[in-house]
């Protein structure tokens, strides 16, 4: 099946009849007939739900369908992105291990690597994504994953992540692809070249705003029978293939316990099944809007991939196959010129979060990173003139219009 | 042959040669691709299910680890 029917369809499920919806199963823990049904599954002899925590058929879903569409080995399904990105580092590093990253990340991210794991022995090295030799001469000895977005947010930049999964294979370290902004449907994991998918699900893939989630997807093709990842050998003799799914689902994500929320699963689904039609119109909305801003006195400067004069424009045609995301930002005079246009929007609304059918605009310098040094927001990309917009799936000339008239009226 | 599989006695054909690749076809055993296999209280390594044979009286543990799906790629 192509994409736009694996999205509605997942892997087809034998049997004559059945719900055409994924049920929500919203039970905590499944109960057995016998002691010795329930030691097997246990032991591991049967694979069936005991305890949501561990696992659920609803998320299990969600799971299968997301690791078909990423074409990775296995998934698993967590409480929320940050969740996802947690759960999936904490599984790799140890105390005295360094993470080479992005400088362009997102807040919650770098809050993360610079702040948390900072505590716990765990040292994050920022660099520019896309200057590859940057990343290549940023490896350490004791470097053991690079992270990166496939669209930096809030700085909509692009890095080249089939050269930096290059680099990350060189140095026999797995590269950890944060991918919201650009779904499966911009571009697969496994043709990215990453080891490692994780995704906000509440963004694109649920794209009401409805659910909170995340996703970690493992594409089963990193080396984990390695000198620098002694822990993994109990794992990579087992499970093969799957030994760093089986490290998450059997240490990290069952003691942390960030589990994904049935109905939360179901919502995430449902979304799931319109990502190719929704993506399609967020693109051709976004590229309209950019041309837009782009033409616009008091628009100072627009960054988006799929404007030809943005420096990203060509490795985002080549990775994304031509489309470049619904994800935009532009800057205006100064913070003052920011909050004035954002209070006379009528449309678009002013909330943090991205990926929602609806368009939505941000501050980020006054919001998301309010708490930031001003040397973390410069690094980050997070100008005080700086508004994000998550372009919508309204009508273009709707988006445009309201933009117009606020533009217009931010002189007030 | 005559092996406790999963806890269970169970007899297969007698066969010249019996890899734990063959065993795994030879009893249908569910997503092959995930199942980790215990042979006499020891994991195999995945690497050598085709080079393992097993032999008359051996106890075979058939396991998984998860749910969670398989792609393609």
């Amino acid at each position: 099946m192509r994409f736009e029917s694996l999205v509605v369809h997942g892997e087809p499920e034998a049997g004559p009849c059945g719900p055409t919806t994924v049920p929500i199963v919203q039970s905590s823990a499944f109960a057995y007939g016998t002691a010795s049904a329930l030691e097997d599954v246990f032991r591991g002899r049967k694979v069936a739900p005991v305890y949501t925590r561990l696992g659920n058929p609803t998320t299990e879903a969600l799971e299968k369908r997301l690791a078909l569409l990423e074409g990775g080995v296995a998934a698993v399904a967590t409480a929320s992105g940050m969740a996802a990105i947690a759960t999936a580092v904490m599984s790799i590093i140890r105390s005295g291990d360094e993470i080479l990253a992005s400088a362009s990340l997102f807040g919650g991210t770098f809050s993360l690597f610079k702040e948390t794991l900072s505590n716990y022995g765990v040292t994050t090295h920022f660099v520019d994504p896309t200057d590859v030799a940057a990343v290549r001469s940023g490896v350490t000895d004791r470097t053991r994953l690079i992270f990166m977005e496939t669209i930096g947010n809030p700085r909509i930049d692009v890095p080249d992540i089939s050269a930096i999964a290059a680099a990350a294979k060189e140095a026999r370290i797995p590269l950890v692809v944060d991918a919201t902004v650009s779904t499966p449907c911009l571009a697969r994991g496994c043709d990215l070249g990453a080891d490692i998918i994780v995704h906000s699900t509440s963004k694109y893939i649920n794209g009401t705003g409805s659910a909170i989630g995340g996703v970690i997807i493992d594409m089963g093709r990193f080396g984990w029978r390695s000198d620098k990842f002694p822990h993994f050998a109990p794992f990579v003799k087992r499970y093969g293939e799957f030994a760093f799914t089986a490290r998450v689902r059997k240490l990290i994500h069952k003691d942390f316990g960030a589990c994904a929320a049935p109905m939360n699963s179901f919502l995430l689904i449902e979304g799931l099944e319109t990502l190719a039609l929704r993506m399609e119109k967020h693109c051709a909305n976004a590229i309209a809007l950019a041309n837009f801003l782009s033409g616009h006195p008091k628009v100072n400067w627009v960054r988006y991939p799929g404007l030809a004069e943005s420096p990203f424009h060509e490795v985002a045609a080549r990775q994304f196959g031509g489309r470049f995301g619904g994800l935009l930002a532009f800057g205006l005079a100064d913070r003052e010129g920011a909050f004035r246009f954002i209070d006379h929007l009528r449309m678009a609304k002013n909330a943090a979060n991205i990926g929602d059918v609806k368009t939505l605009v941000i501050h980020p310098a006054s919001t998301i990173y309010c708490d930031y040094e001003t040397e973390d927001k410069a690094l980050l990309g997070v100008a005080e003139e700086l508004v994000r917009v998550s372009v919508g799936i309204e009508h273009k000339d709707d988006i445009i219009e309201d933009f117009a008239q606020a533009l217009s009226r931010s002189a007030d | 042959m005559n092996l406790t599989v999963n806890g269970k006695k169970t007899v297969i054909a007698d066969k010249e040669s019996l890899s734990i690749s063959g065993l795994l076809g030879e009893l249908d055993v569910s997503d092959p691709l995930y199942v980790t296999v215990e042979l006499n209280g020891d994991i195999l390594e995945r690497i050598n299910f085709d080079n393992i044979v097993v032999r008359d009286g051996d106890e075979i543990e058939f396991l998984y680890f998860m749910g969670g799906g398989r792609g393609q790629c």
